[in-house]
């Protein structure tokens, strides 16, 4: 094999990777961090000592109280109850922050807009963008609409980054949700965790091919047909993993031997959590009667 | 030994949708306690040769008796005899990623048992001496997808193994698996022979044949069977073997002298 010192090194410039590498990347990451959610949810934290059916009674007790709240302070109180929580988990309060605010908290601003502009709420104009005015009014109900959200997506957050995703799964087993919905949610964590990695590998295998990044359209058409493949993968291997449940005896049930047991600690929380709640929704009473 | 046969397959012929064999005209007599091995190249039709075996796949032309009854749809479908074929039988995918579909490595164990009915505590001790057996007993609070490949296929064949059936079908079953964990599953595989029961495995790892076996069977790649006997006798016939794809001929030096024989997969040679 002749040696490559004879080709230059190339010059050093900020070069935009290429779709392969990016899609591959960002694959690996949320592979990672489906993996790494385990992880968290071994932490000493407050949370993760709890039972999981008590947390997903808290997921609802604190669900119901948020959509009975009118006042903004009351609302942006639970987010700022979960962020508290989140701390005691032993989580880091910013990743939380984000997670919470850039995905729940954007897409509640999208669809709550249209409510902030003079069209569908007229009052007092706070600026105007042309034939678009946004009211004061209307900035108010948008607001409020996207710390509501906030708030239900942060204690959703909390439950689910401190609880074994197994755990979860026996605690809805245990909550009498149908055997077929637990397993259709067990196999669809498997199957994404398993097709990432088929499309991280994908991306990667051709970008070891690929000699220059291709134009955007031969990369839209790249992706579009290994999309295909990626759905007619999974089919089959649905397929396959019913004859395998069908070949160790399934006859439709699944049944388990996992006992989930609740200690002083659980209903202690669920005392604390329904009095936290009662509170913020007297405070909320007593804010917006004023 | 039981003087009915396990399985009897006459006539058996499988076609894909669009029309073209899986297999084509087998006949086989699998008798209690063999160790028998399916070879062939792959698209042979091996899998679904197994896959008959276990009962989800049924042939469109000719029969199978398995435990001297016919293996049909309509005979798994009555619950009596679908809980004894079930309990009989086992099989090993050749993707462990397929066959573990539970929370855990626990669940996994439990799965079978537990669709078999049997109580509480009787699961428990399977679980418990599998586990031990398999050396998994570590990562059984474990969700499958997070467990290596070699630790996969011990879970999925414990999965099997907790349902103890005397019948057990592997496919491709080394596959995946490092060197020491190949050895470790002839080991297993052996006890389990000595214990009386019955193996059928489909691969193209002729060592397996080797090592293991006391019956190898061939599939062509006209999916037949074209050779049926001990290993010794099969792996002799060079130029069978050549035929169906099983082994290539392959040039090579060693120190100056460049020479040709054939090769096989996994299979060990010295040269003098």
């Amino acid at each position: 094999m002749p040696a490559l010192a004879h080709i230059a090194e190339p010059r050093r410039t900020t070069r935009r990777r290429s779709l392969a590498r990016r899609t591959a990347d960002a694959v690996g990451h949320a592979v990672t961090e489906v993996l790494d959610n385990d992880e968290i949810a071994s932490r000493p934290g407050l949370m993760q000592k709890l039972d999981a059916r008590v947390k997903l009674a808290t997921i609802l007790l604190f669900a119901v109280a948020a959509s009975f709240a009118h006042s903004l302070w009351v609302l942006l109180g639970f987010v700022a109850l979960a962020s508290g929580l989140a701390a005691a988990s032993r989580l880091s309060v910013v990743s939380f922050s984000r997670k919470v605010w850039a995905s729940a908290g954007f897409f509640a601003l999208l669809l709550s807009l249209p409510a902030a502009t003079a069209w569908i709420t007229p009052g007092e104009v706070l600026v105007a963008f042309g034939p678009l005015s946004i009211t004061k009014p209307g900035l108010y109900i948008a607001v409020r609409l996207v710390a509501r959200v906030a708030a239900g997506a942060g204690i959703g957050l909390l439950v689910v980054w401190t609880t074994r995703w197994t755990d979860l799964l026996h605690a809805l087993t245990a909550l009498h949700v149908p055997d077929l919905v637990v397993a259709t949610l067990a196999m669809t964590q498997k199957q994404i965790v398993t097709l990432l990695r088929t499309v991280e590998n994908t991306h990667l295998a051709r970008e070891s091919r690929m000699l220059t990044a291709g134009s955007a359209a031969e990369n839209r058409g790249w992706v579009t047909e290994r999309m295909a493949f990626v759905a007619r993968k999974s089919m089959k291997t649905a397929d396959d993993v019913y004859d395998a449940m069908l070949a160790r005896g399934y006859a439709g049930a699944m049944p388990s031997l996992v006992r989930l047991r609740t200690t002083t600690r659980d209903w202690a929380w669920l005392v604390a959590s329904t009095l936290t709640c009662a509170a913020l929704l007297g405070a909320d009473k007593v804010v917006f009667s004023r | 030994m039981t003087a009915t046969p396990e399985y009897v397959l006459a006539g058996v012929r499988h076609e894909y949708r669009s029309g073209s064999a899986a297999l084509a005209g087998i006949d086989l007599t699998i008798e209690s306690g063999e160790h028998v091995v399916i070879a062939g190249a792959n698209g042979s039709g091996k899998s679904t040769l197994l896959k008959m075996l276990d009962g989800l796949v049924f042939p469109s032309a000719g029969t199978i008796t398995a435990f001297g009854r016919t293996l049909t749809e309509d005979a798994l479908e009555e619950p009596a005899f679908r809980r004894e074929f079930r309990s009989r039988v086992g099989f090993v995918f050749q993707d462990a990623d397929v066959q573990l579909f539970c929370n855990t490595a626990f669940d996994e164990l439990a799965f079978g048992p537990l669709q078999l009915g049997l109580a509480e505590q009787a699961v428990r001790e399977r679980i418990a001496s599998v586990a031990e057996q398999l050396r998994i007993t570590p990562i059984l609070d474990r969700a499958p997808y997070t467990l290596s490949g070699g630790e996969k296929k011990r879970v999925a064949i414990a999965s099997v193994l907790t349902m103890q059936p005397h019948v057990l079908l592997l496919d491709e079953p080394t596959n995946a698996l490092d060197p020491r964990s190949q050895v470790w599953l002839l080991d297993v595989l052996s006890e389990w022979k000595q214990a009386g029961n019955t193996v059928v495995i489909a691969t193209h790892d002729l060592s397996i044949a080797a090592e293991s076996a006391d019956r190898m069977i061939v599939l062509s790649e006209e999916h037949g069977v074209c050779a049926d006997g001990t290993p010794g006798d099969v792996l002799s016939q060079r130029d069978l073997l050549l035929s169906v794809n099983l082994i290539h001929e392959h040039a090579h030096r060693h120190g100056g002298a460049a020479h040709e024989h054939p090769h096989g997969h996994g299979e060990l040679h010295t040269h003098a």
